[in-house]
């Protein structure tokens, strides 16, 4: 007889219940989308913030000071320490490996130039620096798989007209110095280094691209660090490596000085892709090194992230209470319109509990239709502005469909709640009479 | 006919009085649905329009984003400098951005417990970095800094081996000089590894008077509003080379651009959605009012004249109902600004007459599902049969 009611109540009035159900549905769709982009938001905008380039640092522990302007160093190559590049491969296998979006090592040699244009030589007077670096390399993992990464992942604002360097005898020019010159892609630049013995090494190169980046090195040469190596006579070594991670924004516990922690606590930290645990982690690997944090990069980017998060947070809260409040509002009304057939039941001899029971299963059932229903659309919502911003859909979770359900459930039953209660209050006569 | 023209309009003033007044517990409720919708539009509408301006100044905590160097250095080591009198004419032209000069000279430091480190030596303004580089770390924060005073890199004082307060001795060629260091700075790049002097300092120990090597430039906008700047700045400084620092420059203008995407369209759907929770609650009240509507068909009323009447009484609720939403969204969107950005958001006065039309617009809409109880029959609606 119970179950007769409900389906007999959904059958009888279908279009009421069907708008009933679409408010149901929209709000709990516009919960969805806003839900599933907010809890989105972190990763995705976390990665948009990786075009800011490298923010961790890796630099020699026992190295001399450098003598960097505009970054690049300025020190005589036989000056400090170098760090080995057959372990950068060790990078992909910390705790956080999935984290390392990329990462490039660096190798500054000071050079003098000399170039050719149509075996036209053409006088390149001064000192320049060459950066040898990775602009495209598969690295290998200790797993036995590789890795790709480079230059374009580290630094993504330097742009090359042209194409980048290959492993060897290539070369790109900084933008300043091709201008300065009136040299092009396709010429070729003769470089020559003076090593630590005081002999030279020279090394002739092609211009496959010309390289800007705003920075020192337009005024330099970059070519790939087996080059460097060879001019700076230091085979398989580097000086500075850029990593460039995806981390969470510290808070408070996160800055706290990872010396205190109980070991609860320190499991915590080590196991939260925190910047401090990632540069922490690196550390550990590749012994002998200073991993620090590029604070203009990483601090930027958690002080935005967090006030981001935060707006969106209460933009989505202001979203949840607006559908909660849209969908409390409809079920009332559904409940107050249906008073008179309240007081029949009740005239029949049913209690206030079996009515609101009825009332209440059938709502719910409703909040589970509406809400699934809403929560499927949400879910095409999400994509579409997940496309549209980011040009990645968030993944539907289980824990937003819970909340959605829950939501819809809590908020018809709450919405009915008070119109149920004072109907419950009348007497059944009254309202039979239309009073 | 001019009296009856009158009579007519008394009697719909009237009768728009009495549907306001017969029940103060609707009135109440519509206002409320209709003034929080109006709330919501307002603050969100503010917030919209406030934190897009807010994020570009947010963005300035990545540092500076514009680089004025000398014109014809190839030679990166900045060797050929510039003239420190850009400075004074860059804060003359108004751009509101921060401004730093600074000279980069190679030298060498030492201490009485260390032995001569070469090291960069960058004569700056003393406050430079506060506003330059917030997210810098710079121990102790000194309120005032003397002449004298200079502050070490953080790899360079451990390079020292000192804590505290120390006299360094910095010797550029032959020229040489004493300083307190009783800063230190931590960067993560190439900062730490240098010293910081005064600027005055820097250019009398370099023997460089009233020169610098380059200008950094926190301009505060837009990718456009930056470029604007930039133009300007090469205009006005023909021989200067005037660049943006693309690492920054760029990777905001991307961020920014999602950010701002994604503040659009979660608010465009916010706002939808308080539309939708007036209408659903509007609707509500208009759908109890299907016994007045007989009532007065019943009693020879035209449902054109009827459906002015619900209409001009829910753009009357509307507008109330917006007035007083766009009042408590003030309130909503200074809080708002202070929750997110720790500044209480500027009110943007066209935000509020959008709202309060808004409110009108949803409220008449609401009320349009008497359109279709005006089709009914009163009989019916009296039978109780509707």
């Amino acid at each position: 007889m119970f179950l007769r009611l409900v389906t007999d109540s959904f059958g009888r009035r279908p279009r009421r219940k069907l708008l009933t159900g679409a408010a149901l549905a929209l709000g709990m769709a516009v919960a969805t989308a806003a839900l599933s982009v907010a809890l989105d938001v972190g990763d995705r905008l976390a990665k948009e913030f990786r075009s800011l380039g490298a923010n961790l640092l890796v630099t020699p522990q026992a190295d001399s000071l450098p003598l960097e302007i505009g970054g690049v160093d300025y020190r005589p190559v036989n000056a400090g320490a170098y760090l080995p590049e057959a372990d950068l491969g060790k990078l992909k296998t910390i705790f956080w490996h999935n984290n390392i979006m990329g990462f490039s090592p660096m190798l500054e040699v000071p050079v003098v130039a000399s170039a050719a244009h149509d075996h036209v030589p053409i006088e390149t007077p001064g000192n320049f620096t060459l950066i040898g670096t990775w602009s495209d390399k598969n690295v290998l993992i200790p797993d036995g798989t590789t890795y790709r990464t480079g230059i374009a992942k580290t630094n993504p604002w330097w742009n090359v007209d042209g194409k980048w360097f290959g492993d060897s005898h290539q070369c790109v020019l900084g933008s300043a110095f091709a201008r300065r010159f009136g040299l092009h892609t396709g010429d070729r630049l003769n470089v020559m280094s003076r090593t630590s013995e005081g002999h030279a090494v020279g090394l002739s190169l092609a211009i496959v691209g010309v390289l800007s980046t705003g920075g020192p090195e337009d005024n330099g040469i970059v070519a790939s660090l087996g080059t460097a190596q060879a001019l700076a006579e230091k085979p398989g070594q580097y000086r500075r490596l850029y990593v460039s991670a995806l981390t969470k924004p510290e808070d408070a516990f996160a800055k706290r000085d990872p010396k205190t922690f109980t070991p609860k606590e320190y499991d915590t930290w080590f196991c939260t892709p925190y910047i401090s645990s990632i540069a922490f982690q690196i550390q550990q690997e590749l012994p002998g090194t200073d991993v620090r944090v590029i604070r203009r990069v990483a601090e930027g980017e958690g002080q935005i992230l967090t006030r981001v998060q935060m707006l969106l947070w209460l933009v989505t809260g202001m979203a949840l209470l607006a559908a909660a409040l849209a969908v409390g509002a409809s079920s009332a009304a559904s409940v107050i319109e249906r008073r008179t057939e309240i007081g029949l039941m009740k005239a029949l001899g049913a209690g206030s509990a079996t009515v609101g029971f009825l009332l209440a299963a059938e709502q719910l059932l409703l909040a589970f239709v509406g809400g699934g229903t809403g929560y499927a659309l949400g879910i095409i919502l999400a994509r579409l502005l997940g496309e549209k911003i980011f040009g990645v859909a968030p993944e539907p979770t289980l824990l937003v469909f819970l909340v959605v359900i829950g939501l819809a459930a809590v908020v018809t039953l709450l919405g009915s709640a008070i119109p149920l209660r004072r109907a419950s209050l009348y007497d059944p006569a009254p309202i039979l009479r239309g009073e | 006919m001019t009296d009856l023209v009158a009579t007519n309009r008394a009697m719909f003033w009237r009768i728009i009085r009495r549907l306001l007044s017969a029940n103060r517990g609707r009135l109440f409720v519509m206002l409320l649905a209709l003034g929080a919708g109006a709330a919501v539009t307002a603050a969100l509408l503010n917030l919209q329009v406030d934190a897009k301006r807010r994020l570009t100044t947010e963005f300035r905590a990545f540092g500076p984003n514009v680089l004025i160097t000398s014109g014809n250095t190839l030679d990166s080591s900045h060797s050929v400098t510039l003239s420190q009198d850009i400075e004074k004419v860059i804060l003359q032209m108004g751009l509101g951005a921060h401004v730093g000069p600074f000279l980069y000279i190679y030298g060498d430091i030492s201490s009485d417990s260390s032995s001569r480190v070469p090291a960069v030596v960058v004569g700056m303004l003393p406050f430079s970095f506060d506003a330059l580089e917030p997210s810098w770390k710079i121990e102790p924060r000194l309120a005032k800094v003397r002449r004298g005073d200079c502050m070490v890199g953080a790899v360079l004082a451990s390079r020292l081996h000192f804590v505290g307060e120390r006299v360094v001795h910095v010797s550029v060629g032959s020229n040489e000089l004493d300083c307190t260091a009783n800063r230190t700075l931590s960067s993560g790049g190439e900062e730490d590894n240098q010293i910081f002097i005064d600027l005055s300092v820097a250019q009398s120990l370099a023997a460089l008077p009233n020169r610098i090597s380059l200008i950094q430039l926190s301009v505060p906008g837009t990718l456009p509003q930056v470029s604007d700047s930039i133009t300007t700045l090469q205009k006005r400084f023909p021989d200067a080379d005037v660049r943006p620092i693309r690492q920054f420059s760029e990777g905001e203008a991307k961020i920014y651009n999602k950010i701002s995407g994604l503040l659009t369209a979660t608010v465009g759907i916010v706002l939808l959605l308080t539309a939708l929770c007036v209408m659903a609650a509007m609707t509500n009240v208009a759908m109890e009012r299907k016994m007045d509507v007989g009532l007065m068909k019943a009693i020879g009323g035209a449902t054109r004249r009827v459906l002015r009447l619900f209409l001009v009484e829910a753009a009357l609720l509307g507008f109330a109902g917006g007035l007083i939403g766009a009042a408590a969204g003030i309130f909503l969107s200074i809080g708002l600004g202070k929750a997110v950005f720790g500044v209480a958001a500027r009110p943007r006065l066209i935000v509020y007459p959008v709202a309060v039309a808004l409110t009108i617009v949803v409220a008449i809409f609401s009320a349009f599902p008497l359109r279709r109880l005006a089709t009914i029959r009163p009989a019916s609606v009296f039978r109780g049969e509707a």
